[in-house]
């Protein structure tokens, strides 16, 4: 059984880098400490400090920030946010995978403009889309009103300011970036190999579950990367269409920026955040490899 | 009988998808200025869209940003997932962890460390700044997407090229990136969509001059979304659409003579 | 991939150059976005030949946030009352040139001399606004006079308010009868239950577009702002606007210059464009917020004064919030607290 490769580990037949791939990697590496690594850098200083009346920060060290994340309270809402994101993942791969691959099955020319079709809708404005879907999910909205003259419902549903709004909206938001990767890797699978399972006496489900699956592994792992790690720190489409009732950790990193005008303590949230994000990931990678050998 | 019920779920998810987008261009006619209850049927809001520069002038500045950081983000995203695939690095994992980081940080802790680091450095804000902010959230999502694409690759396609004289540079070139391309394409299709889209560092890291769609936008929100931004949206999709089906056709034609031949 | 590297060098060493070259007749803005009417800015640099650039926020804590982080070279900033108070305190603005400027005498009385500023030496009042509760009369039949009426279990679930937690906690102090701009632990224990048992009848919480929940008919009452209420009433009578009875307050919306303002002279300039009459009429004709011009009120229409939104009627004496330092961290607290165990 195949284990879900993350993206990034070396193939098999990877060599050491000479002087030429060093020096190609060396932009990118430049660019990743320039613009990453040193204004994170300057936060996790500032995570150590105190601050004045404005909220700006005083070089006095103490360790009271880093006291105040562990407040089980921002724990709870960190969890919050991830059991959402993971929420939007799973239906993201569910929902997304199938148009993917069948996308990727299509004749060349057809693939492209398909994708194209995918993303598109993105390129209007985040409110306007969202205040779109905020006509249709409203109590005397587009849905409701199908609903009701279909004979379907005799009182309208309350979908909007709710949970399910929100995982609507949070599924319409990535899954995009759930197709794309999935139709990335589908693309590369050969014809005859889905034909061969079919020779063999697979049915369609086998097939599918033993030949394509395995096969376009990758592309789901980089898709899950790819929606989940970002949805994590989403807090827009809650505020906007979950009513703003239950802080995400985007709302309380941003709050401490702007309403409450503490950047310490908001740096310190936010050295946390991706620490935990950085162990997880080596984690997972660790994992990942142990069980590859 | 697979294919085909994959085909109607494909279909299923493009009625979701552009669902909301058929809203948005019915509210485009919509005579309401505030734009939350249907009035009247009106096409006032495209006539005043032509004339209003500076709406304009935010989607050309959102244009230009979300192209230059296409271009930058699917070079760098794409070198990079290549070479680390090709070799193993010292720190590679480390370093595939450090280009994740940018995907999860909050924008907000973003885009104030790198106006403080902009203003340390001097750099003066404007499409420069924000392109380099934005290139830094969107290469990792080109270069994991091609990443996924690397996995299984056959080795012995490089190689072969290898042998028959190709420097790797020019293996790179005209073997490895023409079996990428579908990774690529989206890839950067992700990169332009993310940063036609992105508010918050944008804010701290434009000027006037070059401030983008989205912070027009929000700020619009407080006296209420006018039509006239669907319109605009409108107008953009229809474009895009069109743009994309002619060029298609166009493709069509270039392809046919050489297939009879 | 160097070359492109090279490329964006090249482009930063370009545009660092111009920079310092195009200085002569510029005005650097940092305000508000939708605050300023196009017509204004256009009308100044036809007068002036002065070049507007006019960058935008969307919250005085946004403001905040960008100027501290590094945001320089602008030569009007638009703070509101509590944070242009800080501003003064830090020596971060610069003291106004009376004899540049003209047209102070508009403002009126009420508006001069405020807490914020109380020589009126750094700054000039802008625009004005209220908070308070707005109600759909057709769908709420009983009398709404104040917090009480409005968190009332009825209406649960039936209410927008503002996302701003300073707001929601000042609701609480009033209804307590306690000072509003004393943020202290003691006041905000005092003020938890309340807002606990308030918080679960807020069907959302929205602070850019609370009209929008209360025009679709989703909620029928709001605790919003001024501005946002005005326009509701603009669109439909039926939306009315009233200044809770337990207290309320104004939020004063000013112009300033920063200390290092590249164009002080400009700056001055603006200001005194701003302050003619027939200048702010201009801006009330586009953002129905309450004027402080004086001169300017009397060139609007009867209808424009009698949107309770923009200028609503009251016995009350209006408070306005105070800079309240690192209290704010404690309103945060609370509200992320109350939110967090009262949600979903």
């Amino acid at each position: 059984m195949q284990t879900i490769g993350l993206p990034g580990t070396a193939a098999p037949h990877a060599r050491k880098p000479g002087l030429w791939g060093w020096l190609l990697l060396a932009p990118m590496v430049l660019w990743l400490l320039l613009f990453v690594v040193v204004p994170t850098g300057i936060l996790a200083v500032y995570s150590f400090c105190q601050r004045d009346d404005l909220g700006r920060v005083v070089f006095s060290f103490t360790w009271d920030n880093y006291v105040r994340v562990f407040d089980p309270i921002y724990l709870n809402i960190l969890g919050r946010s991830v059991a959402y994101a993971g929420l939007t993942t799973i239906i993201c791969v569910a929902v997304g995978y199938p148009v993917g691959w069948y996308i990727a099955r299509r004749p060349a020319g057809l693939r492209n403009l398909l994708l194209l079709l995918v993303m598109i809708p993105f390129w209007t404005s985040f409110l306007i889309r969202t205040y779109a879907w905020i006509a249709i999910l409203k109590n005397e909205g587009l849905l409701n009103g199908l609903l009701l003259s279909a004979g379907a419902i005799t009182a309208p549903l309350e979908l909007l300011y709710t949970p399910v709004a929100v995982v609507i909206g949070l599924v319409y938001a990535y899954l995009p970036f759930m197709i794309l990767p999935v139709y990335g890797s589908a693309e590369k699978v050969d014809n005859a190999l889905v034909e061969a399972a079919h020779d063999l006496g697979a049915g369609p489900v086998r097939a599918f579950s033993e030949v394509i699956i395995p096969l376009t592994l990758p592309g789901i792992a980089a898709g899950v990367l790819l929606v989940f790690v970002p949805a994590i720190g989403m807090f827009a489409i809650t505020d906007l269409m979950g009513g703003a009732r239950v802080p995400m950790i985007g709302n309380v990193i941003q709050n401490q920026f702007f309403k409450a005008r503490n950047w310490p303590f908001g740096a310190a949230l936010g050295v946390v955040f991706t620490l935990m994000f950085v162990f997880t990931y080596l984690a997972v990678q660790w994992h990942g490899r142990r069980s590859q050998r | 009988m697979l294919d085909g019920a994959l085909g109607i779920w494909t279909v299923v998810v493009f009625v979701f998808l552009y669902l909301p987008i058929g809203v948005l261009v019915a509210y485009s006619f919509n005579s309401s200025k505030l734009n939350i209850l249907w009035e009247s049927f009106t096409l006032d809001w495209y006539v005043q869209l032509w004339s209003n520069a500076p709406i304009l002038r935010t989607l050309k500045n959102s244009l230009i940003v979300a192209t230059g950081t296409t271009a930058v983000s699917v070079v760098i995203g794409t070198t990079g997932a290549w070479l680390l695939h090709r070799y193993r690095y010292k720190f590679s994992r480390s370093l595939q962890t450090l280009i994740c980081i940018p995907m999860m940080m909050p924008e907000i802790v973003m885009g104030i460390s790198l106006l403080i680091f902009f203003t340390a450095v001097s750099l003066p804000l404007g499409y420069v700044s924000v392109m380099i902010a934005h290139v830094t959230f969107c290469f990792p999502f080109v270069l994991v997407a091609v990443q996924a694409r690397l996995q299984g690759l056959d080795p012995a396609l490089e190689e072969a090229a290898l042998d028959l004289g190709a420097t790797p540079l020019k293996a790179f070139w005209l073997v490895i990136v023409p079996c990428l391309r579908p990774a690529i394409l989206s890839g950067g299709l992700m990169a332009f969509t993310l940063s036609m889209d992105e508010l918050i560092i944008s804010y701290f890291t434009t000027s006037p001059a070059s401030a983008t769609l989205p912070l027009k936008v929000f700020g619009m929100a407080k006296v209420g979304l006018n039509p006239m931004l669907n319109a605009l949206s409108a107008v953009f999709i229809v474009t895009t659409i069109i743009l994309v089906l002619f060029s298609e056709y166009l493709r069509r034609l270039g392809t046919r003579p050489a297939q009879a031949a | 991939m160097k070359k492109s590297c090279c490329l964006i060098l090249a482009g930063v060493l370009a545009l660092a150059g111009c920079k310092s070259k195009e200085d002569a007749k510029v005005l650097n803005l940092f305000a508000w976005s939708e605050y300023i009417p196009q017509t204004v800015l256009d009308g100044f640099t036809a007068e002036t030949g002065i070049k507007v650039n006019y960058e935008t926020f969307s919250s005085g804590e946004e403001m905040l946030a960008k100027l501290l982080a590094g945001g320089v070279g602008y030569d009007i900033i638009q703070p509101p009352d509590y944070i242009a108070e800080v501003l003064i305190k830090e020596g971060e603005l610069l003291p106004l040139d009376t004899a540049k400027l003209s047209g102070l005498d508009n403002i009126l009385p009420e508006f001069r001399g405020m807490p914020h500023d109380p020589q009126d030496a750094y700054t000039v009042p802008y625009m004005t606004g209220s908070v308070g509760i707005v109600v759909n009369t057709e769908r709420v039949t009983t009398p709404v006079k104040g917090f009480k009426d409005l968190f009332k279990p009825e209406h649960s679930g039936r209410i927008v308010v503002v996302d701003d937690g300073r707001e929601l906690v000042v609701a609480a102090l009033y209804t307590l009868g306690l000072g509003i701009n004393d943020i202290t632990p003691e006041n905000i224990a005092a003020a938890r239950p309340l807002l606990a048992s308030w918080f679960p009848m807020i069907k959302l919480f929205d602070s850019d577009s609370p009209k929008t929940a209360l025009l679709n008919g989703d909620v029928d009452l709001g605790y919003v702002w001024g501005g946002e209420a005005a326009i509701l009433w603009d669109e439909d009578k039926k939306f009315q606007y009233i200044l809770p009875e337990e207290g309320a307050h104004i939020f004063v919306d000013v112009v300033a210059i920063p200390a290092k303002a590249p164009h002080p002279d400009a700056a001055h300039a603006f200001i005194s464009y701003l302050l003619r009459p027939e200048v702010s009429k201009l801006i009330s004709d586009e953002f129905p917020y309450t004027n402080p011009n004086g001169a300017a009120r009397k060139l609007l229409t009867e209808d424009q004064l009698a949107n309770p939104g923009s200028y609503p009627k009251t016995e009350l004496a209006l408070d306005t919030f105070r800079h309240i330092g690192e209290s704010g961290a404690l309103i945060d607290e609370l509200v992320t607290d109350l939110k967090n165990t009262s949600g979903q």
